[in-house]
């Protein structure tokens, strides 16, 4: 999740409040406040679906209301602007979406600059699905000369990227500039590239790689002309939560024409989407009880505009345009919630009458678990990813019904375990240095054909560990669980030829026992004869 | 430890010396010497002492002369019709009051008459006896020697005299300093607990002494340890419990579960950052997936139900992938999808996978607990209680609730618990299902759902620094985790 740095005074000043009001207000709109507070910032953790947030800006919109000093939805002009960008047609295969707009007169110094580029790589993140869906560019606009073109060139096409003092090609870029490493996948299998260029066709942005060293955004710079392309709608709102929270700053936004083919639109549109909900709908659903009046306040708390209708039953909302997470009234009513206050809400149990049931297999567990301590075994719970390595290689098995996950972490943990004994040889290996006897067991999930299944094993190591010994734990564990089973010879490699018995349950083999082959104890690198015993119980 | 001279009065007493003089020439020592010792010895129990007291009568001169002359009352007898102013004798004088009070003779007219029968009696023979040389008094009849002792005639001496005996405390003692008149032994046999002879830590079979050997008890034993679940079971165990109090219905899955299950039925929109490769353990397999009309539909244009959904085209290509299951609430979408008629509460404790590296408090699979409750108008007010009495049930008393977010539910609440040192944890997530989520399944009223992380409880609980130990234990923890540790 997006952390964004807020500096104390920049956000007192913002907010109009105390940095002890803020810490403590701030967790209950909805954000986690690390752990270390700093002499001169807080870092804050926000959520996925309120990017607006992802500044200081949008958080001192957000304090504004939530503190009662300034609620209601906030209020951007939208000056009519003369600059104009024509999109060309290329574009629409690699890159089809672009919504921009210029913002004027504002002071970069302080945080204020840092805010923005944070704001922008938090958007990439959060919204841009890391520059893929949506790709922010900032300039300044003074360096360049309206109108403007985004169009799909060449990439063979030279300019000097960013950071770099000297031309290159694009192609070049994505191999040599770290943004072009880091995000040139996106432009895969295209044979020409996203570009916006001026009237005297200077490229200002590479999107969705990298800007154009030309339109750098300095100390000195006031004037913003800002793209932000993609491949989904919500390149809109990205541009929303971009200008609002320069104008947040004291900036003027004003608009651009974007010529299509397709046709003409003007950009940004801050225009709130308006939504009616049910004032008895929302008190259903959260639990509270509150008059269309009341719930309207709430919701101006939290930035909306909102307002009882004349009938006294539904409620007029307005949606902030930089708002991406309204997606059914829901959203709304939490808001209000959040509005009104977690903490205020009246708790109260809910009235359902049930009656509880375990669950027959964990039941079983607990039967299995009261039997093997009773027999003087410690539970041990082994991860159940493991490798083949491990379950066939080392236990000199062959390999079946195992089931290979597509990108394991490491080679440890490769597959699904689809039997417990080679975990608990794992387990004693780690464990040569503590006194003997050591027995242990475990009972729980093995996947085998795809299938959980359920699997009891136990194991027991110490200098006179023998068949017998096995064979009477296994007898006992047998007995309480009722099950009646057969015992023959086994031929599992995994055990000493003559000293290892198959559990036969009518036609099936359900489990084997005996004594561990050395070979195999040496294989997990231990040097004490070792007893196991293993058997399938149940399969969910 | 016995001291030189103690030993060497115990060995003499084992080998029969039972009075000082006796053991007083055994051990070359001063009787004196030996019965301090034998006090001393007496004192720790290691000998018995009897003590007796005996008086011995012997004759006065007085009564040597009556012994050998008669008594003067006897010799009276014999001078019969003597006048008694003849009677010179002082002692024939005292005979006289005897004579009346045997009533052997009356005295008439000055004269001693006779009364003919005189027999001989018990004070005469008690003479006759002691004439032979002192005797004890036990011998003697008790009456006639006090008559004699009163007329002089006797004296009695007192004399005290001391035996000893070795008890079994003793015997051992001794066998310690190389005597073998017990047997020291460490294991008491089936014939010695049969037996019955014990004194003490001592038995007497077949006429010897055994003793058990004493230990310092307060030495350190061997250590044992019983069998016994994993601490991190049993905090399992008591969050079952607490589910199971509360009326909840255990519900189980399978490890495997298509993304349909485990993301497209929650809502999560098919591009969302969790789903890709770097989070979610992918197989190569797909899986049947169920009639996915209306999830699609939710997906792409948010259905009936007056959502917006996520627009772009929703593929069930993507959703056919297998994956090990992120969360819990795969299984729980199912099971809901199985049981769309209210009332339901139901739960689940079971491993999720997560594909992260590990590292002391990451692990690429771990437990979850999960929790819903269906029924008519539950509300989120409802479910924020619920989760107040599941977390004082957990023993954290202190909870508040923060505003969340979960792509399935809305509204949404991180509840946080505030621990001593640590300040306010967040401990798990919650919210109603969202009716995108709900409504393709047909399910019609809110959803109430929580989930938690249970290795997080653990962590707090077992004042675990490292999650590792919990899935590759050290065996020493394990043995010496106390099964009442309160959790």
């Amino acid at each position: 999740m997006p952390v964004v740095r807020l500096y104390y005074e920049d956000l007192e000043e913002l907010v109009g409040a105390s940095r002890d009001v803020i810490l403590s207000r701030l967790p209950m709109m909805g954000a986690d406040i690390g752990k270390k507070a700093e002499e001169a910032y807080v870092d804050v953790e926000f959520f996925p679906d309120r990017p607006d947030l992802y500044s200081v800006e949008g958080v001192s919109r957000a304090l504004k209301g939530f503190l009662g000093t300034d609620v209601g939805i906030p209020q951007y002009d939208v000056h009519p602007g003369r600059v104009v960008l024509e999109v060309d047609p290329s574009v629409n295969a690699v890159r089809p979406l672009i919504a921009c707009a210029v913002v004027r007169g504002l002071e970069f110094s302080g945080p204020a600059i840092e805010s923005l580029m944070d704001l922008q790589e938090d958007l990439h993140w959060g919204l841009g699905r890391n520059r893929r869906k949506v790709a922010i560019g900032v300039h300044d606009i003074s360096r360049v000369e309206p109108p403007f073109k985004y169009l799909a060139e060449d990439p063979e096409r030279k300019f000097v990227p960013l950071d770099f003092t000297e031309e290159m090609t694009m192609r070049d870029m994505l191999i040599k500039h770290p943004k072009g490493t880091g995000y040139g996948h996106i432009l895969k299998g295209f044979d020409s590239y996203p570009l916006i260029v001026d009237a005297k066709n200077r490229v200002l942005s590479f999107p969705p790689i990298i800007n154009g060293d030309l339109t750098r955004v300095e100390e000195d710079t006031h004037d913003l002309f800002i793209d932000v392309t993609g491949t989904d709608p919500v390149v809109h709102k990205a541009l929303n939560i971009v200008v609002t929270a320069l104008a947040e700053r004291g900036g003027k936004i004003e608009s651009v024409l974007v010529k299509r083919k397709e046709g003409d639109f003007v950009s940004p549109n801050l225009t709130p989407a308006r939504w009616i909900i049910n004032c008895a709908e929302a008190n259903r659903l959260i639990g509270f009880d509150l008059p269309p009046q009341e719930l309207a306040a709430a919701l101006e708390r939290m930035r909306f505009g909102a307002k009882a209708n004349d009938q006294g039953v539904d409620v007029e909302v307005e949606v902030p345009a930089y708002r991406v997470d309204i997606m059914h009234s829901w959203d709304i009513f939490e808001d209000a919630a959040k509005g009104f206050g977690y903490e205020n809400l009246t708790l109260e149990l809910p009235k359902t009458v049930t009656v509880g049931r375990p669950h027959p297999i964990e039941a079983r567990k607990a039967e299995i678990r009261d039997i093997m301590t009773g027999l003087g075994y410690l539970e041990v719970l082994p991860f159940t990813l493991t490798s083949e390595k491990v379950q066939f290689e080392h236990m000199r098995r062959l390999s079946s019904g195992e089931i290979r996950v597509l990108h394991p972490i490491s080679e440890l943990h490769t597959i699904l375990r689809t039997t417990i004994l080679p975990s608990l040889l794992e387990i004693f290996a780690l464990n040569q240095h503590h006194s003997l006897p050591q027995r242990i067991f475990a009972v729980g999930e093995v996947v085998e054909n795809r299938k959980t299944k359920l699997n009891l094993a136990f194991a027991s190591i110490h200098s006179s560990a023998n068949f017998s010994e096995i064979r009477s734990v296994a007898d006992a564990v047998l007995q309480e669980m009722m099950i009646k089973a057969g015992i023959e010879l086994s031929k599992d490699g995994a055990f000493l030829p003559g000293r290892a018995a198959d559990i036969i349950d009518g036609e099936k083999t359900i489990g084997v026992l005996g004594e561990v082959h050395p070979a195999v104890l040496r294989n997990f690198g231990l040097e004490q004869p070792v007893v196991g015993f293993e058997m399938r119980w149940d399969e969910l | 430890m016995l001291s030189e001279i103690d030993s060497k009065v115990i060995k003499a007493i084992i080998k029969g010396a039972t009075i000082p003089q006796e053991i007083a020439e055994e051990t070359c020592a001063k009787v004196e010497a030996v019965r301090a010792s034998a006090d001393a010895l007496a004192e720790k129990g290691l000998v018995k002492v009897s003590k007796s007291i005996e008086e011995t009568a012997a004759l006065t001169e007085e009564g040597r002369r009556y012994a050998d002359e008669g008594l003067p009352e006897r010799r009276l007898l014999g001078m019969e019709g003597t006048s008694l102013s003849e009677l010179k004798d002082p002692s024939l004088k005292i005979g006289l009051g005897w004579l009346k009070r045997k009533d052997w003779a009356a005295i008439e007219g000055g004269k001693i008459g006779s009364k003919g029968e005189a027999p001989l009696g018990e004070d005469e023979m008690a003479l006759k006896i002691l004439l032979q040389g002192p005797k004890k008094t036990t011998e003697i009849d008790k009456k006639a020697l006090a008559a004699l002792k009163s007329r002089g005639l006797v004296i009695i001496s007192t004399f005290k005299s001391w035996s000893y005996e070795v008890t079994l405390e003793g015997s051992k003692a001794a066998a310690e300093i190389g005597e073998t008149a017990a047997e020291m032994i460490a294991q008491v046999t089936p014939e010695m607990v049969k037996s019955g002879q014990w004194e003490g830590n001592c038995v007497v079979l077949g006429g010897k002494h055994y003793c058990t050997r004493p230990y310092d008890v307060t030495l350190a034993a061997v250590r044992i340890y019983p069998g016994k679940e994993h601490p991190y079971q049993r905090l399992i165990d008591r969050m079952r419990e607490i589910m199971l109090e509360m009326g909840f219905t255990e519900i189980r899955g399978q490890i495997i579960q298509s993304s349909f299950w485990n993301f497209d039925a929650l809502f999560q929109p098919q591009d969302h950052p969790a789903r890709e490769m770097q989070d979610t353990f992918y197989l190569s397999t797909k899986a049947l997936i169920p009639d996915f009309t209306k999830v699609k539909e939710m997906h792409e244009c948010g259905g009936d139900v007056g959502s917006t959904g996520w627009g772009g085209c929703w593929s069930p290509e993507i959703a056919s992938q297998e994956v090990l299951r992120t969360h819990t609430t795969s299984v729980t979408i199912k099971y809901l999808a199985d049981h769309p008629e209210p009332p339901v509460k139901a739960f689940g404790i079971d491993r999720v996978y997560r594909r992260e590296a590990i590292d002391a408090t990451h692990t690429p699979e771990f437990e979850q607990l999960e929790g819903i409750i269906m029924d008519r108008d539950v509300t989120f007010a409802n479910l924020l209680a619920v989760l107040k009495e599941f977390y004082a049930k957990m023993g954290f008393e202190e909870v508040r609730f923060r505003p969340g977010y979960f792509p399935y539910t809305e509204p949404s609440v991180e509840p946080e618990v505030f621990i001593d040192g640590l300040g306010w944890v967040e401990l798990g997530g919650a919210g109603v299902f969202r009716r995108e989520v709900t409504a393709p399944f047909g399910i019609d009223y809110p959803v109430l759902a929580w989930g938690l992380g249970v290795s997080r409880v653990a962590m707090l609980k077992l004042g675990l620094k490292d999650l590792r130990l919990l899935y590759q234990p050290d065996i020493q923890w394990l043995r010496e985790m106390p099964i009442s540790l309160r959790m």
